[in-house]
Order: C-alpha cells, then sequence, then structure tokens
C-alpha cells in the first residue's frame, strides 16, 4: 500500500469518525432533550389524561352551548390515592357530581396529617378515559404547588375546573358520559436528600409557568 | 496506519491477547467471552424450567432470587452472548476478510471496544452477587427499578454494566462502519458487498442511533436512585412511562441489531449450499435497511397497556405490521435462492432452514401481537416470552451456529466432525421447539411471565416445556463436544472446503487464515459481484 493512500484513507477515517461520534452525542442529547418534549407533548395533547391547565374557562362556542343546553351534562367523579410512604389521610369531599359542560365548578379534598411532624406532599393527577385528558381544563388546583401541613392538621384543598363542550364534537368521545379525576398524593423528599436540585426538573414548574391558556 | 506498521509482528502468550490489534484475535476473543457468558445464562435459564417443572416452589424459595435469574438471562444473552458472537465476532472475523482490508479501520480501539465488553461482564456477574442482585427484568422499569423497590447496588451495578457494554458496542460500530465505507478492496462496491457485511453496517448505524438513548436512560435511572433527581418519579413531577418509551426506542431497534447478522450468515450459508447466488440481492440489502430504519418508529407496541390513545395504538399497529413486509421479502428471497438450486444439506445449511422455519414461526406470532387488541389479553403472558424466544433468541442462535459451522474451517483450519455434528443439529433444533412451542400455549392460558409459581392447571405444557429445556441441554453439551473434537482430531481442510457456492473473499485465503491477509489488496473490479 502506497504511502500517499494510506494518508488518504486515514484523512477519510477521521472525517468519518467524527461524524459519527456527533451522531452519537446527538443521539444522547436527544434522549435528554425527551423529557421535556415529552412533558410539553402531554400538555399540549392530553396525552395519557393529562388535563388542560386553563387560566380561564374555555370558550364556550355558542351554538354548541345554546342549542341543547339539558342534555349537555356530564358525571364527574373523584379519586384519592396516597402514596405508602405519606402518612396523610386524603378523602375526597364528594365522591361524584353532575356538572354543565362549559361552566365552572369547585371540588373539594381533604387532608389530615397523621403524623406528629409538618410534612410536604405533592399530588400528581390524571384524568380517566384518558382521551377526555384534552377536554378536562383545570383552572385552579392544589396539585399545582406543593402543599405542606402540619401535625394532625386538617386541611380543605380546592379544585377549580370545566369541561369543554368540544368534547360533543369528538367521534371518540361519544360513549364517554363520566369522567374521574384521580390524585395521588406523594411525601416531597426532604431538602437534604437532593430536593432542590430535582424541583427543576419537576413537571410542576412547567404547570406554573404555564399561566396563560394552552390550549388556542 | 497501524495495520501497515507491523508486517511481521506476531505477538505471542498473554500478551497476544491482552494487547491484540488483530481483528482475528480479537474477533476470536469475542467469541470466546460469548461462549463463556452463553454457559453462564444458559445455566441460569435450565435452573428457570427447573424451577417451573412442576407448580409450587421447589428449588428457589427466594423469589427474588427468581426475579435476580430472569433479569440475568435476558442481560447476558442480549448484551454478552448474542451481540458479542454475531458483530464482536462473526463481524471482526469476517468483514475485513469478505471486503478484501488488511484488518480494521482502528485496530486499537478494536482493542478497547472487547476489554470494554468483558469489564462489563464482570460488573455485570458482580451486581448478580451484591444486595440480593437487581430483580428488574432486563426492561429495567421504574418503579420496580427505583432507589425504593431496589435499595442496594446490585441495580447500579448492572446499570454500570450496560453502560459498558453500550460503550464497547458503539466503539465497535463505529469501527465497523468506517472499516467498510473507507477499506474496501478496488471494485469492491457498495453493491457488490456480501450480504454479511452489508448486514453488519447496517447493525452498526442501529447501534449508533438506539444505544446513545438507552446510556440517557440508564444515566437518568442512575441519577434517580443516587443522586436525587425525579425523572421516573411522579412524587417528584417525573414519569416513569418516559422511562418506556426510552428504553423502547433503544430496545426495538436492539431486537433487529441482534437479528439482523444472522440474516447475513443464513443469506451467506444459503447461497453457499444451494450453488446459486443469492436471489434479489439488492432487494435483500435494502429490504435490511428498510427493516433498521422501520424499526425506529414502532416501539410503543411494547407498550399497549400503558394507557395510549386509540389513535396512537392504531398507528403504532399500522407501523408495526408494514415491518412483515421487508421480513417477508427476505424470507422469500432465501426460499427462491434454494428453488431450483443444487442444494447440499451441510450442517451450516441444515441450521439455516432451521432458521428460516424457527424465524417464521416468531414471525407469524410476531404479527399477532402486533395488533394492540390481540396484544392487550397477552401482554406479559408466556406467548410473549414464546414469541421473543423463537423470533430473536433460537433464531440468533441457529444463525450463530449456522455461522460457527459455516466459517469454523477458515477459523481454526480443521474440519468440524460432522455426525456429531448433525446429532448436535437434532438435538438442539427438536429441544428448543418442545421447550418453547408448548408457551404459546401457556401464554393463550393466561399463563404470566417472570413469576416462579402457577396454578395446576399449567403444569402439564410446562412440564413438556422443561423437558425440551433438558434435550437443548443435551444438545448444549454436544456442541462443546463437537468444538473439543473439532480441535483435537478435526480433519485438515482447504482454503474453499465448500467448493462451487462459497464465492467470497474469504475462501480466497488459506485455512486456517493467516494473521495477516490482505497485505496486497484483491482486486475484484473484474469478477462478478460478490453475493
Amino acid at each position: 500500500m502506497t504511502d500517499q493512500r494510506q494518508k488518504n484513507i486515514s484523512q477519510k477515517n477521521r472525517r468519518m469518525v467524527t461524524a459519527l461520534v456527533l451522531l452519537v452525542g446527538g443521539m444522547g442529547g436527544l434522549a435528554y432533550a425527551s423529557v421535556p418534549l415529552y412533558q410539553l407533548f402531554c400538555q399540549i395533547t392530553g396525552y395519557g389524561g393529562t388535563p388542560k391547565i386553563a387560566a380561564d374557562t374555555p370558550d364556550v362556542k355558542p351554538t354548541v352551548a345554546a342549542s341543547s343546553e339539558k342534555e349537555h351534562l356530564i358525571k364527574v367523579r373523584f379519586d384519592a390515592n396516597t402514596s405508602k410512604k405519606l402518612p396523610w389521610e386524603f378523602k375526597v369531599k364528594q365522591t361524584e357530581v353532575t356538572v354543565k359542560l362549559g361552566e365552572e365548578n369547585l371540588a373539594f379534598y381533604e387532608v389530615t396529617n397523621l403524623s406528629d411532624k409538618p410534612i410536604t406532599g405533592r399530588a400528581t393527577y390524571n384524568v380517566t378515559p384518558y382521551k377526555a385528558g384534552p377536554y378536562f381544563s383545570k383552572i385552579a388546583c392544589f396539585c399545582f404547588d406543593e402543599q405542606t401541613v402540619q401535625p394532625g392538621e386538617t386541611v380543605t384543598m380546592p379544585v377549580q375546573y370545566s369541561v369543554d363542550p368540544e368534547m360533543l364534537e369528538d367521534a371518540n368521545m361519544q360513549e364517554v358520559k363520566t369522567i374521574t379525576l384521580s390524585y395521588t398524593f406523594f411525601r416531597v423528599k426532604d431538602p437534604e436528600n437532593g430536593e432542590k436540585e430535582s424541583e427543576k426538573i419537576s413537571r410542576l414548574k412547567t404547570g406554573e409557568a404555564t399561566t396563560e391558556k394552552i390550549k388556542g | 496506519m497501524a495495520y501497515a506498521d507491523h508486517d511481521d509482528h506476531h505477538p505471542t502468550g498473554l500478551k497476544r491477547w491482552l494487547f491484540s490489534t488483530n481483528h482475528k484475535d480479537i474477533g476470536t476473543l469475542y467469541i470466546v467471552l460469548a461462549m463463556v457468558s452463553a454457559i453462564i445464562g444458559g445455566l441460569m435459564s435450565w435452573y428457570i424450567r427447573l424451577e417451573l417443572a412442576q407448580p409450587g416452589l421447589q428449588f428457589i424459595e427466594d423469589t427474588q432470587f427468581y426475579n435476580v435469574l430472569v433479569t440475568a438471562h435476558g442481560f447476558l444473552m442480549v448484551f454478552f452472548v448474542v451481540m458479542p458472537a454475531m458483530i464482536g465476532g462473526f463481524g471482526n472475523w469476517f468483514v475485513p476478510l469478505m471486503i478484501g482490508a488488511p484488518d480494521m479501520a482502528f485496530p486499537r480501539m478494536n482493542n478497547i471496544s472487547f476489554w470494554l465488553l468483558a469489564a462489563g461482564l464482570v460488573l455485570m456477574v458482580v451486581a448478580t452477587q451484591v444486595d440480593g442482585g437487581p430483580g428488574t427484568g432486563w426492561t429495567v422499569y421504574p418503579p420496580l427499578s427505583s432507589a425504593d423497590y431496589q435499595p442496594g447496588m446490585a441495580v447500579d451495578f448492572g446499570i454500570l454494566a450496560l453502560h459498558l457494554a453500550g460503550a464497547s458496542s458503539i466503539l465497535g460500530a463505529i469501527n465497523l462502519i468506517v472499516t467498510i465505507f473507507n477499506m474496501r478492496a478496488p471494485g469492491m462496491t457498495i453493491h457488490r458487498m456480501p450480504l454479511f457485511v452489508w448486514s453488519i453496517l447496517i447493525t452498526s448505524f442501529l447501534l449508533l442511533l438506539a444505544l446513545p438513548v438507552l446510556a440517557g436512560a440508564l444515566t437518568m435511572l442512575l441519577t434517580d436512585r443516587n443522586f436525587g433527581t425525579a425523572f421516573f418519579q411522579p412524587e417528584m413531577g417525573g414519569d416513569p412511562v418516559l422511562w418506556q418509551h426510552l428504553f423502547w426506542f433503544f430496545g426495538h431497534p436492539e431486537v433487529y441489531i441482534i437479528i439482523l447478522p444472522a440474516f447475513g450468515v443464513i443469506s451467506q450459508v444459503v447461497s453457499t449450499f444451494s450453488g446459486k447466488p443469492v436471489f434479489g440481492y439488492l432487494g435483500m440489502a435494502y429490504a435490511m435497511s428498510a427493516i433498521g430504519v422501520v424499526g425506529f418508529f414502532v416501539w410503543a407496541h411494547h407498550m399497549y397497556t400503558v394507557g395510549l390513545s386509540v389513535d396512537t395504538r392504531a398507528y403504532f399497529t399500522a407501523a408495526t405490521l408494514v415491518i412483515a413486509v421487508p421480513t417477508g421479502i427476505k424470507i422469500f428471497s432465501w426460499l427462491a435462492t434454494m428453488w431450483g438450486g443444487s442444494i447440499r444439506f451441510e450442517v451450516p445449511m441444515m441450521y439455516a432452514i432451521a432458521f428460516i422455519f424457527l424465524f417464521v414461526v416468531g414471525g407469524v406470532t410476531g404479527v399477532t401481537l402486533a395488533n394492540s387488541s390481540a396484544d392487550l389479553p397477552l401482554h406479559d403472558t408466556y406467548y410473549v416470552v414464546a414469541h421473543f424466544h423463537y423470533v430473536m433468541g433460537l433464531a440468533a442462535i441457529l444463525g450463530m451456529f449456522a455461522g460457527f459451522y459455516y466459517w469454523v474451517g477458515k477459523m481454526t483450519g480443521r474440519q468440524y466432525p460432522n455426525g456429531l455434528a448433525k446429532a448436535q443439529f437434532w438435538f438442539f433444533v427438536v429441544g428448543v421447539n418442545v421447550l418453547f412451542f408448548p408457551q404459546h400455549f401457556l401464554g393463550l392460558a393466561g399463563m404470566p411471565r417472570r413469576i416462579p409459581d402457577y396454578p395446576d392447571a399449567y403444569a402439564g405444557w410446562n412440564m413438556v416445556s422443561s423437558v425440551g429445556a433438558l434435550i437443548t441441554a443435551i444438545g448444549t453439551v454436544l456442541f462443546f463436544v463437537v468444538l473439543w473434537k473439532t480441535f483435537k482430531s478435526g480433519e485438515k481442510v482447504a482454503d474453499n472446503p465448500w467448493g462451487e457456492g462459497a464465492t467470497t473473499l474469504e475462501w480466497t485465503v488459506p485455512s486456517p487464515a493467516p494473521f495477516h491477509t490482505h497485505e496486497e489488496l484483491p482486486d475484484v473490479s473484474e469478477k462478478a459481484p460478490a453475493e
């Protein structure tokens, strides 16, 4: 093999390796980028039953609302779960209500701290069926923030929500007469365990920042 | 370049293996490592079948230990048996030989690739020995793999083992891609490369695109477990389903990484022993490329039960079914290659035909499982276990045996004992079918995977399955007897023991292939395409 040919090959090799290493780096970066992208995707599309976060009641199309007000009722059920590691009693104040589409409603949950220490918790949430996610808007919710409850204290926690009448126009939503809103309260880890670090990436931050309506 | 520097340099003893930069020696190291891991992973699976032979817990009282067996069996077979044997072993040995290159593009990087994998294997074995071992399954789903449910260091060791294996594979893949693109002999154009080289090229690209995603996900899991991040912890705003998306974005291409090199081997073998070039060479090459590309867009068919919307499931069902098209092209092209050929039923050919049979069985159940509505009741049952063992486990192992019997003469200079090898074939192929076919019935009847005990109703087929495992074990022991006999008393073989059908360049060099080959680049411009 001549020296010239060798030199050409090693030059070509080096260029190619650089490109391939960049490819590897790019894919690795994409794995991390998927975290915010996935969150954004869920919030915009209501994927996996992620309810909308709305600053206000969604605009009700007058035609839909006016045409058949009586029929446009939907049953909303409430569900409360607690992580095993959280010594709280977390329960609903009402198991179900029937509400009008497009109307702002208020529901209440109740938390009692059964331990002898103040504890901070945070609730995750979704709605079932998942496909109802895009039509279920939360205007205000205790789940948007961490909640600290003093020892033995009982706190009532409200959630303000509405169900978008546009669901009537979704062919896949026709058989849905009941939507279940579910919360699970988890213990927020103590700061010395690196809680502050983790806050940076929490979905909640994104939720809080989203004060304006996401849905167009 | 390093390969030109040591024309006559031929280190011996321990140094030859530890510091090797020779593609054949490194290939041999990979094959030996794969055999060692296969023995460990195989022993684990036989222990699992022993426990499952009867209902109740007879041998494994500690169910975490059962989980560890299942987990380690999966990790070992995927990362430390099939990938090293196919890509590191046969890829290293035969890619340079087949394209007429004197060695790999980066011989020293080749060395570090191997030793990273060896270190990964050590870490994996360590993982099973500390703090009760990782009981997460090879999919490592959180929250099961989180610090809450798997405290202790076992899962961390497992993660680091996979990191090393991944880094090893990425470096190896870069090396193979650069070699294949830049070091082909004059006249060896891309469209004249043997299909085995094509399969390794596509596999290498899949590795480069898929493994960094696994590495990212594993790092997130590692920091979740140890450094207070919460990528997969819902209580702090994370989402465990994100892991499944990332894992399967890697995991689905990974199953093609495992099976594509076997496709390549089978193409060479079928063509050689039919005495014909492969039917539809370009179609075969681009069918593999299509499988590789589409493989990145179907990952969520592993997650139909996580609550995907109807439309999403419809998409993933349709996209998954599309893969049956290029796969069908390959099956039909193999059959068309055999059609009208003068077929010789040598052991590699027998393995190739068994491969096609098993792969079709696994493919058919795959088409069933691709339908999300059919998958919902079958998810996490033995039907899925039977499916993937047929389609990637057994098919890959049969591809490895086909490649071994096909090339062992070239690698060692000695031919395998034919009668014993045929006995080995029948024991192994009958064994694995008796082992896995009944698992379809168990799955359809609802038997869940990864649980060491089961209701009495499942006892019959489980016993049959375990008997199959015993037959397979005999076939496996016979393989090592064949290996020993080959070295001990195998006949010396000619440069091209297979005669007319074997047209690729590795059959033009002496057997065993000398330490340095193709130092004078062969010119294949005048020859008919090498397929």
